[in-house]
């Protein structure tokens, strides 16, 4: 059966497909088929035979006393029957261990345990140790650990051996009668098997005990090199163990403890399997008489398991030994130290430091190291000395620098401090108002007190650094000897606050071949979002928006907008130019003083001619068009513009620009687009408020012009009047306003009795031309139906024309305008009484002009 | 700094901050710093049903990037002032940008 013609019959079905796994006897079953018989010499790979058997003979250094060390992880790791025997008679075992009877294991307990007394009974000093090894072994129960390792250890015990070939032999020995053995041939009975944690613990603490051991020499006359210990090479230890017992005994009372400590870690390291199961016995056996071989034996092993041992062991013990850890173990490494190295005199000192706290904690041993103490205390000594010889040293350079001088360089900290936060007192206003200008003048301005923007301002620089400094600039200069540092100093300063200043200049930084800048950014310049490079100052050229360059061209809105700005900018100029008008100099001696009025003045002059150009008063319209001035005053910020722009012009140039004024008056777009009707229709909100600005920001201005203007000048420009459309004019409100001003500036000049005959003349002429022009218009100046009440400045205007109107004029003038005055009246009446009281007084206004009153009509 | 320079004039105003969220927050102006960062006091939510849990609260730091608006007391705002600043500002950063 195959699904695409295959042939089914020659697929092997041995081989292994693609998602099976690989069969490793399948070649094994065709040779089955074939029948014959797989060889052990053909799968063999013959690594065995390479094995070098005769390498075993150092195992023992290499990895320890393999018996001992490894027996413990190796026996738990594979020991499963004892694993499981372990948990199933866990309860067994504590009945066992409740009733002090041996596991199965520990049969050969009993023997151990009178050899251990036997051991521990001989030596008087030992008895402590006896006493202790003993009791893990009688009473088990006590200690939970104890029992718990001797327990274990059983199963292992007999597993262990096996697996060594050197163990084989103990095992015999240990199981059948371990309590003999220990005394005579193998003296350290005790051995134990360790479990990793164990192995680990040890091997941990024979690090420590190998770093305390090396110092430890002190007490001793010769103390050994720490190394060979450690490494547990074998001669050593041996020299140790066998004299240990003997220093221990004689030595130190104080001693004894710590080595009955000791010991009964000692004995867990012998690698004897017999000892193993019972711990307290070898401890007896180590510390009497056979010490030569137990010690032997033990330290075939490296010393390391001895520490460990007890800790894990005794819990309690532990803490006494790591407090003795540092000091008192010095006694028990340098006891076997004497005969082993007694030459090695060097190790003591770099001990000596070391040991120096424990002295203290221990004063028995206050004696034994009071050498050590003393070459300590010497040290200190020399350490102080030469700390002191320092201070004397620096101390040379006290009071070099006086209070004073601290404090100059507290007051250049400050300095900095404040040049870096930015202080606008620091360097000019300029830099502080182009950064915060907005602030600084609108708090001048809210202030009121401080009318001079170069005045300090800032608080902090006034209150705190520049009292100091300006009292400094001032006196210094004339009371201070040592001035000379200080103004270098100063000067210093100066320059690194003006370099810190100019350090950013680079505000960005672009990486070659990156998309984008990296921008540098601090408080003061935040780092801008948008970086638009400009490619011209005046910005105008190269947008492909401004399509009408040709600024001069009245159509061109933006074109016009932008000279309105060159205007406020050269305005700005001005202003601040104006602000650093040197004081006048007080004698002409005062060259310096002079020369710089003179350069400002000619600097003012520069800017003034730059605005005159930038208001384009002598530019010619083209094709017909508007004016350039005129139309810059189309916008609300030309119109705004006004007052400041007059305030930087010479009295030639004001007039000048009102009679522009005047002359375009008709073109005006206030004036053209702002025709009264008599309907109801309303201008619009936007021509409203232009025309409301243009009152309030040019005819304010150009009304102090022609304020000071004199009767011919103001004939010239009623005059000019004339000679435009009259009726235009007079039907807005501004023109109307125009013509009021212009018309009450003669009468105020005749009042004051100004004028010359001839300009009277001039006048009168001028005035009956313009009188003529505006008659017919008259009806039609108000501004929509009588209801309308904003007509004010229509009243005002009849007023200024009933004024200097002749008794014929005057008459005319009732005539063209009294079908409003009588409307006003009768709507007065209707009307509630202050708002009729208003209108009426309206009316009276031109009334009165003519000598009539509005009481006359009721 | 222009905004900055601004903000700090009206110190001790009542403005209303409008939040990203749509929370608008009035209170009197405290602080301000260059991140236009504000400081209000005596605050009051407006629309305070739709955020109670702002009703007990009673002046906060506002981080100045989620600020969508800061409704200004105009009387305290010197328009010509202003004016002038942000050309003063805008020559700056020309200038900077050159």
């Amino acid at each position: 059966m195959s699904f695409f013609g295959f042939d089914a019959s020659r697929h092997n079905p041995a081989a292994a497909g693609f998602s099976q796994a690989h069969n490793p006897f399948a070649g094994l079953a065709s040779h089955d088929d074939e029948g014959d018989a797989l060889e052990f010499e053909d799968t063999y790979d013959g690594l065995g035979d390479q094995l070098d058997e005769s390498g075993d003979a150092f195992n023992d250094d290499t990895f320890g006393d393999t018996a001992d060390l490894t027996a413990g992880p190796s026996g738990n790791d594979f020991d499963f029957f004892g694993q499981t025997a372990k948990v199933s008679n866990a309860i067994e075992e504590e009945h066992v261990r409740f009733n002090r009877q041996a596991p199965p294991a520990k049969a050969s307990q009993p023997a151990p345990q009178p050899s251990t007394q036997a051991f521990g009974q001989p030596s008087a000093s030992t008895t402590p140790s006896y006493g202790h090894g003993s009791q893990p072994s009688s009473s088990k129960t006590v200690r939970t650990g104890y029992e718990k390792y001797s327990s274990e250890p059983v199963g292992e015990l007999q597993v262990d051996p096996a697996l060594w070939g050197v163990a084989p032999k103990k095992p015999s020995q240990a199981t059948p009668a371990a309590a003999p053995p220990p005394a005579t041939s193998s003296a350290p009975p005790s051995r134990k098997v360790l479990s990793l944690e164990e192995v680990e613990a040890q091997i941990r603490a024979q690090a420590k005990k190998a770093a305390q051991s090396a110092p430890s020499p002190a007490p001793q006359p010769a103390p050994p090199p720490s190394a060979p210990q450690s490494q547990a090479a074998p001669h050593a230890q041996y020299h140790i163990a066998y004299q240990y017992p003997h220093h221990v005994q004689p030595q130190l009372p104080a001693q004894a403890d710590m080595s009955r400590a000791q010991e009964p870690s000692f004995p867990p390291g012998n690698g004897h399997p017999v000892t193993i199961l019972q711990r307290p016995q070898t401890k007896p056996a180590s510390a009497p008489g056979p010490p030569v071989q137990q010690a032997v034996q033990t330290r075939q092993q490296p010393s390391a398991p001895v520490h460990p041992t007890q800790i894990l062991q005794n819990p309690n013990r532990l803490s006494g030994d790591a407090a003795r850890i540092g000091v008192p173990q010095h006694p028990t490494p340098p006891i076997p130290m004497p005969g082993t190295y007694p030459s090695h005199a060097h190790h003591r000192h770099q001990s000596s430091f070391s040991r120096q706290p424990h002295i203290i904690t221990h004063p028995s041993q206050l004696s034994q190291l009071t050498e050590e103490e003393k070459a300590a205390y010497l040290e200190q000594e020399a350490k102080r000395a030469k700390r002191n010889h320092k201070i004397f040293l620096m101390s040379r350079d006290n009071g070099i620098m006086t209070p004073q001088d601290k404090s100059f360089v507290t007051r250049i900290q400050l300095q900095q401090l404040v040049a870096a936060t930015g202080n606008p007192n620091e360097r000019g206003t300029d830099e502080s108002l182009a950064e915060d200008f907005y602030y600084q003048v609108h708090s001048q301005i809210q202030g009121g007190q401080r009318q001079n923007p170069n005045q300090p301002l800032n608080n902090f620089a006034q209150t705190y650094l520049f009292q100091t400094g300006s009292r400094q600039g001032g006196l210094r200069r004339h009371h201070r000897g040592p001035e000379n540092h200080m103004q270098r100093m100063e000067q210093q300063v100066q320059r690194a606050v003006e370099a810190a200043k100019n350090k950013p200049k680079n505000k960005q930084l672009v990486i070659e071949g990156s998309l984008g800048k990296i921008s540098f950014s601090n408080a003061k310049t935040p780092k801008p979002l948008l970086n638009i490079k400009r490619t011209e100052s005046t910005g105008e050229a190269h947008r492909p928006g401004s399509a009408h360059k040709q600024v001069s061209s009245g159509v061109d809105r933006k074109g016009e907008l932008r000279s309105i700005e060159r205007i406020y900018t050269t305005l700005m100029k001005m202003e601040d130019h104006d602000r650093m008008m040197p004081p006048p100099p007080a004698t002409d001696a005062d060259t310096d003083a002079v020369q710089k009025l003179a350069a400002w003045g000619s600097e003012a002059q520069t800017l003034n001619r730059k605005l005159w150009d930038s208001l384009r008063i002598h530019d010619h319209p083209d094709n017909g068009g508007v004016h350039p001035f005129i139309a810059l005053l189309s916008y609300s910020k030309g119109k705004k513009a006004m007052q400041r722009i007059f305030r930087h012009l010479t009295q030639e140039q004001r007039t000048t620009i009102l009679t522009l004024i005047v002359v375009n008056l008709d073109n005006l777009d206030v004036v053209r687009n702002a025709q009264v009707t008599s309907g109801q229709i309303q201008l619009n909100a936007a021509m409203r408020e232009n025309v409301e600005l243009f009152s309030v920001a040019v005819m304010s201005t150009l009304f102090n012009i022609l304020n000071e203007l004199d009767l011919d000048l103001v004939a010239g420009v009623l005059g000019l009047v004339c000679s435009r459309n009259v009726d235009v004019i007079a039907k807005s409100r501004v023109g109307a306003s125009m013509l009021t001003m212009i018309l009450s500036r003669a009468e105020i000049i005749k009042h004051g009795g100004g004028g010359s005959e001839q300009a009277w003349r001039s006048w009168d002429l001028t005035y009956t031309q313009f009188f003529d022009l505006i008659e017919p218009t008259l009806p039609h100046i108000f501004p929509g139906p009588v209801t309308a009440s904003d007509d004010i400045y229509v009243w005002q205007l009849l007023a200024a024309l009933g004024i200097g109107a002749g008794p014929d004029q005057q008459q005319r003038l009732v005539i063209a305008v009294k079908d409003r005055v009588m409307d006003t009246v009768a709507l007065s009446k209707s009307l509630p009484q202050d708002l009729a009281a208003q209108r009426l007084q309206n009316v009276n206004l031109f009334m009165r002009s003519i000598g009539l009153d509005v009481e006359l009509l009721q | 700094m222009l905004f900055f320079s601004f903000f700090k004039t009206l110190i001790d105003h009542e403005v209303t901050v409008e939040l990203k969220n749509d929370i608008r927050i009035r209170g009197v102006l405290k602080s301000v710093d260059q991140f236009l960062n504000i400081k209000l006091d005596n605050i009051q939510v407006e629309e305070e049903l739709k955020y109670p849990h702002l009703s007990a609260v009673k002046n906060v730091f506002i981080r100045g990037s989620v600020v969508r608006y800061v409704h200004l007391p105009a009387s305290a705002v010197d328009i010509p002032l202003l004016e002038d600043a942000t050309r003063r500002e805008a020559a700056n950063q020309a200038g900077k940008a050159k």
